[in-house]
């Protein structure tokens, strides 16, 4: 049985809670969120011991074995810090810090420590994406020449089925770290890593639309290391996009073809969701095991992520991400910036 | 100025064919509607629509340059020393600060030399009517029952909870209090009620885009001095029969409005209509259900509802 502790409980935090509580082997001993709804709803789903300070959560290390983290971006850095010297395994939802030098220092810690840290890079666990990584291992399109990998979304500015502002560390740099660059651009410039292998930022131009300290846009040209294999990365936050339609698409071009996600994702998500919905009950109908969250395609991936990093707590092996991934991408983000004149705050 | 009674009053249509003229465009609107400023007028407000952070070419806000030319009309009428602020209030999911800068109105008002204001971060004054048997309360910006002139800019676009929203309305929107949300359960009621309470001495309809099925460009600027009358051409324009829709049966029934002498100047309210993608909210109206139906299956299958989907 792993004992976890959930620290942040936004749209993500929530996720994974909820996550946690229906998995086998995982124990959710306690939950931290500043906010007192929050909070209330975790007792509600059945944690008995939440916190409106995450450091309470830390406060018993020997209590747990893990914690999973979605605070604020600002606060990555000194909650997993925290978590390695307490000697917690840390999962940690992107992006891993706000800085190169944050980034370091937690490569530093993990390797210090000896705990399993790992960063969600949970774009890579995506069906499409698992068949289009399958499809160019394969060969079957060739050698890779170009990767165009794009995510135009509405961001914070998405509007929640009850409504909520957004908070503020959005669009104050020094907190957030960037804009749509470092939200969505941190899994695209992943997928492209995923896909071609370490990488450098050869172009980058930012978008700023709506007149705010932070980009709404970004289009990121990367080159492979290792093969030259070139990447574009196009990420926006200026789209009003709305359940079903998702703006999402990687394309693989190669010598002998190409692979387009498009493919692979249902086209009618409403249809795959009933599909699926009655697979899994009918797998309970039989006794098999259900795959949860499959109905809603997008949200797999975040089961399966988090399956995978308690899987590796409990047997000691490495996790499939790890924090070198998480601070390449960093490190790529900040040469962007910096190609665009902006520093890191 | 105030343009008050029972009888409803002539709404004009424009064709705005170039936005570059929509100075010419809301001046002309404003001779055909009959709008007469007060030349003693000093303080004007104007209330976009701000509903969220969606631009102006996804038909959801108020587009800057109609309040532009707006703010130019007014100072040809009222001399260019006329105190102009340009007011937003909060709501459930939005926050004005930052839909000023998003919507490009931290622009305009430099562009323009007018005041941007939160107007759930100026002085409240509570308010209560009756609509129907209901008692509703408001908290009211004040800075809008004193203004000498208020502007209301809505945009021409449907809502599935009302069928249409434009200028009753944003009307709506200009409450103080941030969780109009509360209203959501009666809002038919909420809307008429408002509107007794907050009286547009004027209406400028942005129908640059309109928002039907799909956002389209309509080229329309309306205008009129009374919001009734231009909901009530308005829902014309959006293939709404304007007695289907609640807000405006309530207002007949509250003597806010009357539609008898409703009547649309200028362009042809068919020219709009024919080109506007008439929204269905038939499968919108199952989410409750959909949410019942995905609570019912994760206790059957043991399965996982992603918590933002289950709060609908």
């Amino acid at each position: 049985m792993v004992r976890v502790g959930v620290i942040g409980l936004g749209r993500m935090g929530m996720l994974h809670l909820v996550n946690c509580l229906k998995m086998d082997d995982v124990e959710v001993v306690a939950a931290a969120d500043a906010s007192k709804k929050a909070l209330n709803r975790a007792k509600s789903l059945g944690v008995e011991k939440v916190y409106a300070d995450y450091h309470d959560v830390m406060s018993h290390p020997s209590e747990l074995d893990a914690v999973v983290v979605s605070l604020p971006n600002f606060l990555h850095f000194e909650s997993v810090k925290l978590a390695l010297e307490s000697g917690l395994d840390v999962f940690l939802e992107k992006p891993m810090a706000n800085t190169v030098e944050e980034c370091r220092d937690i490569v530093h810690l993990v390797e210090k420590s000896g705990r399993r840290f790992m960063v969600g890079h949970v774009m890579r666990r995506l069906d499409a994406v698992e068949r289009l990584k399958a499809g160019l291992d394969s060969g079957r399109i060739g050698g890779l020449e170009v990767a165009t990998i794009e995510e135009i979304i509405n961001g914070p500015f998405a509007h929640p089925r009850v409504p909520a502002p957004v908070s503020d560390w959005w669009f104050d740099p020094k907190k957030s770290g960037g804009g749509a660059l470092l939200d969505v651009g941190y899994h695209m410039i992943d997928l492209f890593r995923f896909f071609a292998g370490d990488c450098n930022v050869v172009f980058c131009s930012l978008g700023h639309k709506f007149n705010l300290p932070v980009e709404d846009g970004a289009i990121v040209v990367l080159r492979s290391r290792s093969s030259g294999a070139k990447g574009i990365v196009n990420v926006g936050w200026f789209e009003q996009t709305m359940f079903p339609r998702f703006n999402f698409r990687v394309i693989l071009h190669g010598d002998a073809g190409f692979l387009n996600s498009e493919e692979f994702i249902p086209k009618n998500l409403y249809r795959y969701a009933a599909k699926e919905g009655l697979k899994n009950l009918f797998r309970r109908m039989v006794g098999k095991d259900i795959r949860p969250l499959s109905y809603t395609y997008h949200y797999e991936p975040f089961w399966l992520e988090l399956k995978q990093f308690f899987s590796c707590v409990r047997d000691g092996t490495e996790p499939p991400v790890s924090a070198v991934d998480g601070l390449r991408v960093i490190e790529l983000i900040e040469a962007a910036y910096a190609m665009c004149g902006k520093s890191p705050e | 100025m105030r343009k008050r009674g029972f009888l409803g009053s002539f709404v004009s249509l424009v064709k705005v064919s170039d936005p570059a003229r929509l100075v010419e465009a809301v001046s002309q609107g404003l001779d055909l509607a009959g709008f007469r400023a007060d030349a003693k007028a000093n303080s004007v407000v104007i209330k976009p629509n701000m509903c969220y952070y969606w631009g102006a070419d996804t038909g959801q806000t108020t587009d800057p340059r109609v309040v532009s030319a707006v703010i130019d009309v007014i100072r040809e009428k009222l001399g260019k020393d006329v105190n102009i602020t340009v007011g937003e209030a909060d709501a459930s999911a939005m926050r004005t600060k930052w839909a000023f800068p998003v919507l490009g109105y931290d622009r305009l008002a430099q562009e323009k030399r007018v005041e941007l204001v939160n107007l759930s971060q100026t002085p409240l004054v509570e308010r209560k009517v009756h609509v129907g048997s209901r008692e509703i309360a408001f908290e009211v910006p004040e800075l809008l029952l004193k203004a000498d002139l208020f502007v209301n800019v809505p945009k021409l676009k449907v809502m599935r909870q009302t069928k249409i929203t434009c200028a009753m309305k944003n009307v709506f929107g200009a409450i103080g209090y941030r969780r109009k949300m509360v209203y959501h359960p009666f809002l038919d009621e909420a809307i008429v009620g408002i509107n007794m309470v907050l009286k547009p001495h004027l209406t400028v309809v942005d129908g640059l885009v309109g928002l039907g099925a799909y956002p389209v460009k309509l080229g329309l600027l309306m205008a009129g001095v009374d919001v009734f009358s231009v909901d009530w051409i308005a829902s014309q324009i959006m293939r709404y029969k304007p007695s289907s829709v609640k807000c405006l049966k309530i207002a007949v029934r509250e003597r806010l409005g009357d539609p008898q002498g409703v009547g649309a100047v200028g362009e042809s309210v068919a020219e709009f209509r024919n080109v506007f993608p008439k929204a269905s909210f038939g499968l919108g109206s199952l989410v409750g259900l959909q949410t019942r139906l995905l609570k019912l299956y994760s206790r059957i299958a043991g399965d996982v509802v992603p918590p933002f989907l289950e709060d609908a």
